[in-house]
């Protein structure tokens, strides 16, 4: 078991009333899994996925990830275990505008501390796999978006998490490249053994996945 | 992630160059302030620290203490080196006595040289060098002073009477001094290499003085008379009580006070001064006159200045690197995501602060460099950069540069580092506006300073003003005056001068009299008046002079006559003399008698009040009166003249033409005139420096603060650029949106002047009091100063907010 989602409740008062972000959500996700999160807009699916990531807090349930409970751990612990086993792809990207595609995959590691000579190869490695070493030096705003999500898949990989959170991934990008960021997640799952968890609004994509967890006002249906 | 950080905010400090720019400027001004200032205080603050023993030396001086006021002098009575001495004491180590001397001449009889008037001789012994620590060229301090008739010299000194000889060669050699006294050179002193007010060149033994003193201070030794040519230095040994030694001297002191000056509540007690308060107390000299001394209030101020400044350039910067946090922010969700800490956050952002820092401070020494230039007038002739080389200042530099770092830059790494990711990612978008209310706080402070400072400078101004130009009471239009030597008071030689000078064609009006009526020197005598039963004691200010002294300076008289002639000792006084009378009819008074010195005065005139000094100071009783003592102790001693005044491009000739006769007539002498008008200019040297250094801080201040609110403008109408765009479409013109822009801004302008009111208005009113004479403290100079700041603001203000009214809204309101 990768991770376990007991009862979640998450909410915001507004004007005396307890509107219900995520209501009694209940989720186990296994090693290896590919889970696609839908629903329509406002439905709860990002606050889900954010709570899995550990970026947002809930205000009830418990949430156990590889047998830590995270409801109970400290802030440093918690971005301890994020920064070392998730991994984060967003729809726009939020690739740093000042760095170069090289140093923004070199970005994470340095926040986990990898010696100089490691984190070149790993980068090296990365570029290679991506078959982007060609466009090493060239800045994010150089970059076609299929291109800057190839490089922001690749930082979320680039420190080997064991879980990939992808915030629509494809949502800004046209039909063809959406097809190519989908058919990487897959082979990345079925070859590597990464579990990811997707949020998406596109059917065909969230057939990519081997499960998929529908969302309408915060609860699951 | 060194490398990576220093990469990052490089391209950072890059791309937002304009900002970049603001902040060190803004920073560097502050920081050349400072290093300028910083070496200013640690010159004068290292005087003398490098003798061996510095903690254990002390300079005996002597304090008078009167109902009328303290006065202090550097010296002390000469028997009270034999007595200490004699007393034996554990606590002391050495007991120094020395006294300045100042020689006419030095001549070397062998190459035939002679040398005028050398600066810094003194009568010193043996345990003058056993006080303080001289290395020794040639000699030994053994023994050296010991007899009469040797001297020691520093290698400076020698190396001037004795040019292109062996240092060592020197021992044996002999000069003479004033033409009868030989010293024979015993020892050869190296100059003190560091910073120090003992400036001394030449050591006579004291044994010299006893048979021939040219001080006449050493011969002259008895209790009740204090010369500050005989100075009293004393060691004490290590661990010993300085509050023993001080008792010691009290009680000397008790024993030996005059009964009939303790009866009027006066005395004198002996004061042990540390070597290190040397340079700065100003209630005793020191030995070089030449030399400005620093007074720790003006290091002070200068202090300050300098912080204020360095505050201003911080402040621009919390406020600019705020104010532009939203624009970091997806870096910073960004980088939490990826697993940042907030520490890192921190100190990757004090990390670009500490780049920009550094920037500026490379810069600020640039800087510091032309203001040293710039305000060599004002500072000691010893700093220049090479001062920076020492130690103590680079770790200062390195602390200084690393306080402003975090200073400027923690609030800021602060508010960055706190924005939750959660909310940037979801382009949520930072609620900028939730720190305005600290950065107007911030501005206000700012230009609360700049405003003070713009007023401050204003009323220094106008009161520089007012006491220049205030009439003195008498003449001073194209008149000067220089002083006949000392040496040389032959009545004949004055008289054929002025028969000379009133041979010139410019010259239009000549006397020989004493100090012009407005000098830097006082004479004065206590006098005593009788009228009935009553008694009035006074301190009647003394002028010499004849009918043509009187004329040339327009001096009126009200009533009565002048003195008639030399014989008898006739006076006019003064108006303020006749109101501490209680008299006020002038003609009253004529023929009264005051008494001096148990003999009676005649009072025979009475002349208008005029300013006998600086307009700091009251007009004092003064009394006006013919030259009746003797030729030999004449106060007529200065020649004063008039110039012809419609011919101003003469006068330099004229002056060069005065010289040639001066070298006629005393040819030992050096000439040396000085017009009416500078003299009285130079009452006010301290004024007009604190003048112009007020200005100039003034000028940083405000180009700090409206560099910081261009800052501040810049990025209010950024963000604003959507909601101008729709007020156009809507159709409000051009003011109107200007005037909506700098609303906010002019409040905070507003807001400053109302704090900076009456912060300035007590400072100021603190300041006049230091002067007799006051000009008014108008309110047009608040107001002035306000409006001044107003429009200073709204250019700076208009600069940017026209070109964003201006902006087409089509453009603005493009969706992307």
């Amino acid at each position: 078991m990768l991770l376990e989602l007991n009862n979640i409740f998450k909410w915001v008062n507004s004007g005396g009333q307890r509107i219900f972000l995520l209501k009694d959500i209940n989720l186990q996700v296994e090693e290896g899994e590919f889970i696609s999160i839908m629903g329509p807009s406002g439905s709860g699916k990002s606050t889900l996925l954010n709570v899995i990531g550990m970026l947002d807090g809930f205000d009830e349930g418990e949430y156990n990830f590889l047998d830590e409970s995270v409801h109970t751990l400290k802030e440093k612990h918690r971005a301890n275990l994020y920064k070392e086993y998730i991994g984060f792809v967003f729809q726009s990207y939020h690739l740093l505008d000042e760095l170069t595609v090289q140093e923004n995959l070199e970005m994470p590691l340095l926040y986990k501390k990898y010696k100089g000579a490691e984190r070149k190869a790993m980068v090296a490695d990365m570029l290679d796999r991506f078959n982007i070493v060609g466009k090493k030096d060239l800045f994010p705003a150089q970059l076609s978006g299929g291109q800057q999500q190839l490089v922001g898949v690749a930082r979320a990989l680039i420190a080997s998490p064991k879980l990939i959170l992808a915030d629509e991934p494809t949502g800004n990008l046209n039909s063809q490249q959406s097809a190519e960021i989908m058919e990487l997640f897959k082979k990345l799952n079925q070859e590597d053994g990464v579990t990811i968890i997707q949020v998406t609004h596109s059917e065909k994509n969230a057939a990519y996945g081997s499960r998929i967890l529908k969302l309408l006002d915060g609860r699951k249906v | 992630m060194f490398k990576n950080n220093l990469k990052i905010a490089l391209r950072n400090i890059l791309k937002n160059k304009v900002f970049s720019l603001i902040n060190i400027i803004g920073l560097s001004i502050g920081l050349s302030a400072a290093f300028v200032i910083g070496a200013i205080i640690y010159y004068d603050m290292t005087f003398d620290k490098f003798h061996s023993d510095s903690k254990r030396i002390y300079r005996i001086t002597t304090a008078f203490l009167s109902p009328e006021g303290d006065f202090y002098n550097a010296g002390v009575t000469v028997p009270l080196a034999g007595a200490l001495s004699d007393l034996n004491m554990p606590e002391l180590e050495t007991v120094a006595p020395f006294f300045t001397a100042y020689p006419l001449r030095v001549e070397n009889k062998k190459l035939d040289f002679s040398f005028k008037n050398p600066e810094f001789v003194i009568y010193a012994d043996d345990d003058y060098f056993r006080t303080l620590d001289y290395i020794w060229l040639a000699g030994t301090q053994k023994e050296a002073l010991s007899a009469p008739n040797t001297v020691v010299l520093s290698e400076a000194r020698a190396q001037i009477y004795f040019p292109d000889q062996e240092l060592t060669s020197l021992i044996g050699k002999t000069l003479i001094y004033n033409d009868t006294i030989p010293a024979l050179v015993t020892g050869i002193v190296a100059n003190f290499t560091q910073r120090t007010d003992l400036v001394f060149e030449e050591f006579l033994s004291l044994k010299t003085a006893d048979v021939q003193d040219m001080t006449s201070a050493v011969v002259d030794a008895h209790w009740h008379n204090t010369n500050s040519a005989s100075q009293l230095f004393v060691k004490l040994t290590p661990n010993a009580s300085k509050i023993e030694v001080q008792k010691v001297l009290d009680g000397i002191s008790k024993e030996h006070e005059a009964k009939e000056r303790v009866a009027i509540g006066r005395s004198n007690s002996f004061y042990m001064q540390p070597l290190s308060d040397l340079h700065f107390d100003s209630n005793y000299n020191t030995f070089d006159f030449d030399d400005q001394r620093a007074s720790l209030l003006v290091l002070r101020n200068l202090g300050l200045v300098a912080l204020f400044l360095l505050l201003l350039g911080c402040i621009n910067f919390i406020n600019l690197n705020t104010a532009q946090a939203s624009q970091r922010a997806k870096e910073i969700g960004i980088r939490k995501t990826l697993g940042s800490s907030k520490k890192q956050l921190i100190f990757q952002f004090l990390g670009e602060t500490l780049l920009l820092t550094m920037a500026a401070g490379a810069l600020s020494l640039v800087l510091a460099n032309g203001l040293l230039g710039i305000f060599s007038d004002y500072i000691p002739a010893g700093i220049d950069l090479s001062l920076y080389y020492d130690a103590l200042p680079i770790l200062g530099i390195v602390t200084l540069l690393l306080i402003v770092t975090l200073l400027s830059g923690f609030y800021p790494a602060l508010i960055l580092s706190g924005y939750k990711p959660i909310s940037v990612l979801k382009n949520e978008g930072v609620k900028a506006n939730q720190r305005a209310g600290l950065r107007k706080y911030l501005t206000v402070f700012q230009f609360s300073i700049a405003q003070i400072f713009i007023i401050a400078t204003l009323l220094v101004g106008k009161q520089l003003h007012y006491i220049m130009k205030k009439d003195m009471g008498f003449k001073t239009d194209a008149i000067a005056y220089f002083y006949t030597p000392w040496s040389d008071p032959a009545p004949e030689k004055k008289e054929r001068f002025i028969a000379k000078l009133e041979a010139l064609p410019m010259i239009t009006e000549v006397t020989l009299g004493g100090n012009p009526p407005a000098s830097f020197s006082t004479h004065s005598m206590g006098v005593l008046f009788q009228q009935g039963d009553q008694e009035v004691n006074s301190d009647l200010q003394l002028i010499y002079g004849d009918a043509d002294y009187f004329n040339i300076y327009g001096l009126q008289l009200l009533a009565g006559r002048l003195p008639l002639n030399d014989t008898i000792r006739e006076y006019v006084v003064n108006q303020t003399y006749l109101k501490q009378l209680g008299i006020e009819n002038p003609e009253s008074i004529i023929g009264k008698t005051f008494k001096a010195d148990d003999e009676n005065h005649p009072i025979v005139g009475v002349m208008q009040d005029f300013h006998q000094r600086s307009l700091k100071t009251k007009i004092e009783p003064m009394a006006f009166t013919g030259d009746t003592n003797g030729s030999r102790r004449s106060q007529f001693r200065v020649v004063s003249f008039k110039l012809a005044t419609e011919h101003s491009s003469q006068w330099p000739e004229t002056i060069a033409q005065i010289e040639s006769i001066w070298k006629g007539i005393y040819p030992a002498s050096d000439f040396e005139h000085r017009f009416m008008d500078d003299t009285i200019e130079r009452f006010y040297a301290q004024e007009r420096k604190v003048s112009v250094l007020l200005r100039w801080a003034t000028g940083l201040v405000i180009l700090i603060s409206c560099l910081g609110l261009l800052g501040l403008v810049m990025y209010t109408t950024q963000r604003r650029i959507k909601e101008i765009g729709i007020r156009k479409v809507v159709g409000a013109s051009l003011l109107q949106l200007n005037m909506l822009l700098c609303k906010e801004f002019l409040m905070v302008v507003g807001v400053a002047f109302l704090i900076a009111i009456p912060i300035a208005w007590w400072g100021m009113y603190n300041w006049l009091q230091g002067f007799a004479f006051k000009t008014n403290m108008s309110w047009w100079v608040f107001v002035g100063s306000g409006l001044a700041m107003l429009v200073i603001a709204l250019i700076i203000i208009s600069i940017r907010t026209i070109a964003a009214a201006r902006v087409n809204p089509v453009k603005s309101l493009r969706s992307e």
